[in-house]
């Protein structure tokens, strides 16, 4: 059982969540993800660390309550306990040889982004953040970013804050006007593959973090297999950071949803069990 | 007076056209007047045959003889000495293959029903609810034990009655390894899983859930933090897929992820939050008892069609017997002489947003002959020109195999490993050539089974005594 000795909305729908898990603290890095269980009978799902406390023997957790087991965790107060917690899984992002990177985060992403950033920032790259959400609301991290990056640029889609518009414009303007090593692209797969679009003619190296539907999260079942560059590759423990340029996303999308139904009932259930603990 | 019945007494089962939508255990268990009228089928033999089949060379006619008298305890008593999972064993094991293949009632007849009568013994005793042996003296050493499969668990159960203080390490939730993430419910209750792990933690074994050797502590780490010996039981759960395209379609699944979300995540439950596929249409590629769990357990969700594709023929079939016998009852089709080339799927050009878009449609084949035999002795699949057809199905899941996950080798100095990525020991005790880390089962072997496992697990825990006490 592992106890949660902090928990912050963020905005309405994105939760921090600080878990004590002293031997998952001791070992984690920046790129790597646990698996957890809030309950007994609940799903297994990675979310990738956000932060973590070697000292305090804590890791730090940015999730969004976007279906059922996220909201299982959403419905856990600081205090109480979640059933499973296990990692860190997968390889930490290569950080070396770095000196000018441009960290590009959309929605939630960004919370995979920040310790990225941070990491960086800590062996002494300059460090440019892109941010981008949806609207003003769901505006997260900010302070975050701008305590650890020598600039930071935020966008929403409806220019509620910000400049309006989508990533990859600022993207494109800093890409044309500047030089960099190397680009870093955590967000919805969709906006990972305008951002690798967006990148391919500048000819620098763009590292994606993906995150497939995954069960047991150590290479024994191969449900969250990618098709990178033409080969098959394991995202917990080959990844999750690919080469951006030869991920097929198109494909990481499709099978993304291959829970979709199954998910939309687990998701309007949870919510009708809610309700009426609510009430 | 033994009885000289030609044949087996049959092992009550689940009537098949029930039991193919239902998880529960289609095996259940002689009654003691079945297991006495077979019991006296067993001659007793001066030099039994049966014991050299048996991996771990259980006195096989000293625990029927107890039977004979009704001394269950007396029976499990013997077993137990040589296998520390009876209960498991004598539901999993290749007994066709082993002991019973040996047993001189074979040769005119039908051998005696050995695992039958193992399985009446252990069920029999657990039934009757034993105390927990007494906790030996602590030694004062401490071992780690990695992975809580069969292997693991041999070891452990016998690292503690030697007093010595043993900590289980399993990266899963959930502690049992293929016993409790492999092997359907409906062949291996859970509750038989649960109850050997409940006496391994009575004899004071200590199990650490969600612990990642390889990554939540290394190998090094363990012996930092106090261990004295280390034994490696991970298995092989690194997953093969077939190479063919269409394998990333939706509705493709390697027979790991299908099983777990059935198995461990208990997904076949109508309330399961782990979702799993209900195809209407499932083909199975391979022949072992994973493939044959798989059909199984596809056909138990709902399929109205469930097809297991192997590229050799029926003899060949790796898979234990009963498996066969039982799947082909339930309606599973076999395709023999069979092999996959490519998983197709649906692809409306017109409208990109077809729903079905990306799923499988069907798996394209080609038909077999077999030719001379390879390197296993079994004879080769060989393509017949021309012959390439379509069978049209809903889901793939691709059993064709699993090797050891390279974790402990990506992560761990001074240890040797062989080509297949198994991990090298001294075949007498389980050392590597790392000292003090001791290995065992499908880890070092490949894929194997219960009882391989099981004994190479008591195996090392008598390597891991002897290395001890020279410290």
């Amino acid at each position: 059982m592992f106890k949660i000795v902090g928990k912050e909305a963020l905005n309405e729908t994105v939760v921090k969540m600080t878990v004590l898990a002293p031997a998952v603290a001791a070992k984690a890095q920046a790129g790597q993800f646990i698996i957890l269980r809030p309950n007994e009978d609940s799903e297994r799902i990675p979310l990738t660390v956000a932060d973590y406390d070697r000292t305090a023997g804590t890791v730090t957790i940015i999730f969004q309550i976007v279906g059922e087991t996220t909201m299982e965790l959403n419905a856990k107060a600081q205090g109480e306990f979640l059933c499973d917690f296990v990692g860190p899984l997968g390889k930490p992002t290569e950080l070396d040889g770095i000196s000018r990177a441009l960290v590009v985060g959309g929605g939630v992403g960004c919370a995979i982004a920040l310790p990225v950033a941070k990491a960086l920032h800590a062996a002494g790259c300059a460090v440019t953040a892109v941010t981008g959400f949806r609207s003003k609301d769901l505006v997260i991290l900010q302070d975050e970013f701008k305590s650890i990056s020598d600039r930071l640029f935020t966008v929403t889609d409806d220019g509620t804050y910000g400049e309006k518009g989508n990533v990859c414009m600022p993207l494109e303007r800093l890409l044309q006007t500047e030089k960099f090593d190397h680009v870093f692209a955590i967000g919805p797969l969709v906006m990972m593959k305008f951002v690798v679009k967006t990148a391919k003619p500048f000819d620098l190296p763009c590292t994606v973090s993906m995150n497939p539907i995954m069960i047991d999260g150590t290479g024994m079942c191969g449900g969250c297999r990618l098709t990178v560059g033409g080969q098959t590759r394991f995202a917990c423990v080959d990844g999750p950071d690919f080469d951006g340029y030869a991920v097929d996303f198109d494909e990481a999308m499709s099978r993304g949803a291959m829970y979709r139904t199954f998910e939309q009932a687990a998701r309007e259930h949870a919510c009708n069990l809610l309700q009426k603990e609510g009430k | 007076m033994p009885s000289m019945k030609p044949t087996k007494t049959p092992m009550p089962t689940l009537d098949a056209q029930q039991r193919r939508r239902s998880f529960d255990e289609v095996a259940l268990g002689y009654t003691p007047e079945l297991a006495a009228e077979e019991a006296a089928r067993c001659l007793d033999c001066k030099n039994p045959k049966c014991v050299e089949g048996c991996p771990v060379n259980i006195n096989i006619p000293a625990f029927i003889r107890a039977l004979k008298n009704n001394d269950t305890n007396g029976a499990y008593s013997v077993i137990s000495a040589s296998s520390g999972l009876p209960a498991v064993c004598g539901r999993v094991c290749p007994q066709e293959s082993q002991c019973e293949s040996r047993c001189v009632r074979g040769i005119k007849g039908e051998p005696v029903s050995i695992g039958a009568l193992e399985r009446y013994a252990a069920d029999s005793h657990a039934a009757a609810n034993p105390k927990p042996p007494a906790k030996p003296t602590p030694s004062g050493y401490r071992v780690a034990v990695v992975g809580s499969g069969p292997a693991s668990l041999s070891c452990a159960a016998d690292l503690a009655k030697a007093g010595h203080g043993v900590t289980v390490f399993e990266a899963l939730h959930q502690p049992g390894g293929v016993l409790v993430y492999g092997i359907p419910q409906f062949r291996l209750p859970k509750d038989i899983v649960k109850r050997e792990i409940a006496s391994l933690q009575a004899l004071g074994v200590e199990i650490q859930t969600n612990s990642v050797i390889g990554k939540t502590y290394t190998v090094d780490d363990l012996f930092s933090m106090g261990y004295h010996a280390v034994f490696i039981g991970t298995g092989a759960g690194l997953p093969r897929f077939l190479g063919v395209p269409g394998e990333a379609l939706k509705g493709v699944f390697s027979a790991n992820e299908f099983l777990t979300r059935s198995n461990l995540m208990k997904a076949y439950q109508k309330d399961s939050h782990t979702p799993i596929m209900h195809a209407r249409r499932v083909c199975v590629v391979g022949g072992g008892n994973v493939a044959m769990d798989a059909a199984r357990t596809a056909l138990r969700l709902g399929a109205e069609e469930v097809t297991v594709v192997y590229r050799r023929g029926e003899e060949e079939l790796p898979a234990r017997r009963e498996e066969v016998h039982h799947a082909k009852e339930e309606g599973i089709t076999f395709r023999f002489l069979t092999a996959p080339l490519a998983v197709l799927g649906y692809e409306n050009t017109e409208n990109p947003r077809d729903p079905q878009n990306g799923w499988v449609r069907a798996l394209r084949c080609e038909q077999m002959t077999l030719g001379e035999p390879d390197a296993s002795g079994r004879r080769s699949p060989v393509p017949l020109p021309d012959s390439a057809f379509e069978i049209e199905t809903d889901a793939v899941i691709v059993a064709v195999g699993t090797g050891p996950n390279p974790l402990i080798r990506t992560t761990t100095g001074g240890i040797a490993f062989n080509r297949r990525g198994g991990i090298e020991i001294d075949e007498e005790t389980g050392a590597t050539t790392r000292a003090g880390v001791f290995a065992g089962g499908d880890t070092v072997s490949g894929a194997a089974t219960v009882i391989l496992a099981m004994g190479a697990g008591k195996k090392a825990a008598r390597g891991i005594c002897a290395y001890l006490k020279t410290l």
